[in-house]
């Protein structure tokens, strides 16, 4: 048997029990450190898919920063979960019923790999003809372009720098913006401060 | 060949990992469950240097490095939380 | 011969932590749960870490690059992992959480009361 697959179905099933007890427990604290375990385990899982980026953004942000985000909103609440009530049966029939339809939804889809799913037949053969940072290319002057310096090693690493460079990069300064606004927002008032704003 | 030390090592350290996470859902105290916790990610940065042999990928050792320092951080953050119920 | 080495190193890091994991799940109290975690998962790095490098060392494609990221993780764990063991304990200590002794009169109240404790956690699960 695949050894990877393997550890990929043991890393699956545990990252579902983990989700489950991290929503089932009342304890609020423990709830957060098994989300902090959650992130690792899905980065692990997307390590184990060879999605590198999304892995090492589920480590940094998941593990890391959302444990220390959720920290800091507890500061802010208690950290027992309160009893009783939290059972509303129009919202579970919601649920139930959006899910059923999502699942449905998918029955639709094309199969894994299928050649002839539309994905593969509209954008990919075009993707696929082009050749950026994938062999040098002559440009009219003669000179050699190289892209990326050759070192691109396939088409979706190559449609990822190519046009998604500029996307990625304002999805970095949304993200970041967004971090330095919660820590404004969350930052503790110094007493110094605290006084002069009292006076 | 070489596939089957490192499949029991990290079939192992995975166990380890489960048992662990037992503990941190089980607690009872929150030292039980940073301890736990810590645990769990020094398993998890085996576990990942482990599979990255197997596929021959060396990328997983970057995400392993990056996971040794978030799991110290976490644990130091979770620690401040817990003794001083503020993060600063 | 050297592959066995290598093997030997990498079940037997296993082992340690398993066994490390099977301390921290099963013993009676935080402050012997911390020895497993602090001991055994040391040990199990080491012995782990070494077994890779030493199947890279072997292979004739072995990369140092790859041999030298090794070592760092296992340097960085060598001081993380006691360190934070460390602060655990000492953090359960200044806060006053108690030892247990294996007598019952005296760990009845043991663990602190819910209500007087300075641990916002009340044991659920």
């Amino acid at each position: 048997m695949d050894p990877v697959l393997l550890l990929d179905v043991i890393l699956l099933l545990l990252a579902v029990t983990t989700a489950i007890t991290a929503m089932a427990i009342r304890d609020l604290l423990g709830s957060v450190m098994l989300m902090g375990i959650y992130g690792l385990l899905m980065a692990v899982i997307w390590a184990d898919l060879f999605a590198m980026d999304v892995s090492f953004t589920e480590a940094s942000v998941g593990a890391g920063a959302a444990t220390i985000l959720l920290l800091s909103a507890l500061t802010r609440t208690g950290t027992r979960e309160r009893t009783g009530g939290d059972h509303h049966l129009p919202a579970l029939v919601v649920v139930l019923i959006t899910g059923s339809v999502l699942i449905h939804g998918t029955s639709q889809m094309p199969a894994f790999g299928d050649p002839q799913a539309p994905a593969h037949i509209h954008v990919a053969p075009h993707y696929l003809s082009q050749d950026i940072g994938k062999v040098s290319q002559k440009s009219s002057d003669g000179a050699t372009r190289r892209d990326f310096g050759d070192h691109v090693p396939n088409t979706v690493t190559a449609v990822l720098t190519a046009y998604r460079g500029y996307d990625t990069m304002f999805e970095t300064v949304v993200i970041f913006s967004a971090g330095v606004c919660l820590v404004l927002l969350l930052r503790p008032r110094s007493p110094l401060r605290r006084e002069q704003a009292d006076e | 060949m070489n596939i089957d030390g490192h499949l029991i090592a990290a079939l192992l350290v995975l166990i380890g990992a489960i048992l662990s996470m037992i503990r941190a859902a089980a607690g009872p105290t929150s030292y039980d469950r940073v301890l736990a916790v810590n645990v769990f990610g020094t398993k998890a940065v085996m576990l990942l240097a482990i599979i990255g042999f197997i596929g021959d990928r060396s990328g997983f050792l970057d995400i392993a490095i990056l996971y040794g320092l978030v799991n110290f951080i976490a644990t130091v953050a979770l620690l401040r939380f817990v003794e001083t119920k503020r993060l600063t | 011969m050297g592959e066995t080495i290598a093997d030997i190193l990498l079940i037997l890091g296993g082992f340690m932590a398993l066994s490390g994991a099977l301390g921290v799940l099963r013993l009676p109290d935080f402050y012997s749960r911390l020895h497993p975690a602090g001991t055994a998962d040391t040990l199990a790095q080491l012995l782990v870490i070494s077994g890779l490098v030493l199947h890279l060392w072997i292979d004739p494609n072995g990369s140092y690059l790859a041999m030298g990221k090794l070592l760092a993780i296992s340097m960085l764990l060598f001081v993380t992992t006691p360190a934070a063991t460390h602060a655990i304990s000492r953090a359960a200590y200044i806060s006053g959480l108690r030892p247990w002794t294996g007598d019952s009169a005296t760990d009845d109240d043991n663990q602190l009361p819910d209500s007087e404790s300075p641990l916002p956690d009340e044991g659920g699960g």
